[in-house]
């Protein structure tokens, strides 16, 4: 029965590309379509996307993001692969946390040489300050274009240009090569990946050996009061913010819906330890309105 | 609780997996081998081996490797035990873990392990030196044993022992305040006391101590605030190889020893003078 499995595993692999039903939202599509109509959502809400997350969580998103980036703690050094990260959020996030982490660094090391002279502390200063981050750097990948327009809009606004990449890609299938990054997150982007396992088992192969996975998503709220407040607030305003403010009620009804549709946590958990890593583990935020799963390539 | 135990029937789907993307993507077989031994499986059950071939080993093949290990935490001691050589440059942090991880081959995100603040990275060595400890005292008790070597008094056993363990703090002398520091974070009180007691207990065990009365709590309390102090006065000793210390230490397992030669003293005084009294009024009654 064992040896049984792998086989039919494979069949129903095959199966699947020929087009079965999967969800979009509510509804019901073949995979092609789910992915299309999903490229279709972003390219229409890619303008207006930093500016609905702050309404329609009341910025909490930036709390968020801000708990991942603590939780990653990157040493600086770290190279950082940010899917689905589109208007990059936590690329931004990722530079700013290893600047402060090399500044405090930097300042460590020259309290150590204070023996040295006046010429020479200048000169390891000269020699550190082209580092500043300490040879970090993060990619971010993104399958629409637009999103990654605005990303790199965003990042000439706000003026970070080193240790910045762009490029455009798949979750299902990277452009990149086995064991590069030390770190991959996928924050509020593998929701709408069409085969959740296929991007897992993609973020398996580019990870280096002990590197981490990071997906910070909405999940499920166990609370039974929370629940019902949860879903009364998802159905009835967000989709009404998202006709005001963005001028497009489809989209966030689709956002809504495909939350509902996504695993809950511990179902996550298992499809992640499935694909091979290991300390699996998440942590709820926000009594499960988000929750961050990490594991590691071991 | 972080450790999934989950049947090995989870570790043929890992591999499955991972065969299949391998399939797909062309990926080389060295790490699906890597999971095969991941989940130690139950006696008994042996896990099929698929071709993949005897236990993979630790390879160097460009920096990529697979691993060579039983379980999570026995990597997570590798790391650690390589994360030490770091301590005197980095402190007792996750960065120190960081750099320890890279020696190993291993991504600096393994550090994610671990808590942030090298908590793990303390207790670690802690338990090392513990260790040490016990395999130096069991091996000097053998040559006694055998008769190679004198057994020694116990206040000149109990100075050779404490010397012997606070010695091992030499290499990271610098940084200890601040290992100090972390083992009194409230979540670390209950494993750095467990800690100093086993050796503690250690130590008189070895030292031949078979009390069994309120001498066993007396005796682990007097030494316990020996090996405290002592450690304190190490901190900010500067004197060459650390002698103030050990004089320090000699000092006060002397007065260790006076204090119980003096209480056993006021006892059979005290036992005297009772006997005296109880005599007079014998002799007074009648």
């Amino acid at each position: 029965a064992l040896l049984s499995r792998p086989a039919g595993r494979l069949r129903a692999c095959r199966g699947l590309a020929a087009g079965p039903e999967m969800h979009f939202g509510f509804q019901t599509v073949t995979e092609e379509e789910r992915r299309e109509k999903i490229y279709q959502v972003f390219e229409s809400v890619a303008k207006k996307y930093d500016v609905m997350n702050d309404s329609m969580t009341l910025g909490i998103h930036r709390v968020w993001k801000d708990t991942l980036m603590h939780k990653m703690n990157p040493s600086p050094g770290t190279l950082l692969l940010d899917v689905a990260g589109g208007t990059g959020d936590i690329a931004f996030r990722f530079i700013n946390y290893v600047r402060s982490v090399r500044e405090r660094q930097l300042q460590r090391k020259l309290k150590h040489h204070q023996n040295l002279s006046w010429q020479e502390i200048f000169e390891s200063y000269q020699k550190d300050k082209f580092n500043s981050l300490g040879d970090s750097q993060v990619v971010v990948c993104d399958i629409n274009r637009e999103m990654l327009k605005v990303g790199k809009q965003k990042a000439q606004h706000l003026g970070y240009s080193e240790g910045l990449s762009w490029v455009l890609g798949n979750a299902e299938e990277l452009p990149f090569d086995n064991d590069k990054f030390d770190v991959y997150t996928i924050a509020f982007g593998i929701r709408n990946v069409t085969r959740i396992d296929l991007a897992l088992q993609e973020a398996y192969r580019v990870l280096k050996p002990g590197g981490r996975f990071l997906c910070l998503e909405f999940s499920h709220v166990s609370n039974p009061l929370l629940s019902r407040l949860y879903d009364l607030y998802s159905f009835q305003v967000i989709p009404v913010l998202g006709e005001v403010i963005a001028g497009d009620w489809k989209s966030y009804q689709y956002l809504v819906e495909s939350i509902r549709r996504f695993p809950p946590q511990e179902e996550l958990k298992a499809m992640i330890e499935d694909v091979g890593f290991f300390k699996v583990d998440y942590e709820n935020l926000n009594f499960g309105i988000v929750a961050i799963h990490s594991g590691f390539k071991l | 609780v972080r450790c999934q135990h989950h049947p090995p029937l989870r570790a043929l789907q890992a591999s499955a997996a991972l065969r299949r993307a391998s399939d797909e993507h062309k990926k080389e077989p060295r790490t699906s081998s890597s999971q095969q031994h991941f989940d130690s499986p139950p006696a008994g059950h042996q896990p099929e081996q698929e071709s993949q071939g005897p236990r993979p080993s630790y390879t160097g093949q460009g920096g990529q490797e697979s691993e060579d290990y039983e379980s999570e935490e026995q990597l997570q001691h590798r790391i650690l035990t390589a994360a030490l050589e770091f301590v005197p440059e980095h402190g007792w942090t996750a960065e120190a873990i960081a750099e320890g991880a890279k020696t190993l081959g291993l991504s600096v995100a393994a550090a994610g392990m671990f808590h942030s603040d090298g908590s793990e990275l303390v207790l670690h060595f802690m338990s090392e030196c513990n260790t040490k400890l016990s395999k130096l005292l069991e091996k000097e008790q053998k040559l006694v044993q055998l008769g190679k070597a004198e057994k020694k008094p116990i206040d000149e056993f109990l100075r050779h022992a404490v010397e012997a363990r606070l010695r091992m703090l030499i290499p990271y002398i610098e940084k200890w305040p601040q290992a100090l520091s972390v083992l009194l974070f409230p979540r670390n009180i209950p494993a750095s006391l467990n800690l100093l007691t086993s050796m503690i207990d250690d130590i008189w065990h070895y030292a031949g101590d078979q009390s069994t009365d309120f001498n066993w709590y007396t005796r682990r309390a007097v030494l316990t605030g020996i090996y405290n102090t002592t450690e304190l006065v190490m901190m900010q000793d500067s004197s060459p190889d650390f002698e103030d210390t050990w004089r320090f230490l000699e000092n006060r397992v002397a007065d260790a020893v006076t204090m119980s030669n003096t209480a056993s003293q006021v006892q059979s005084t005290g036992e005297a003078v009772v006997q005296g009294l109880m005599g007079a009024a014998v002799t007074v009654s009648n």
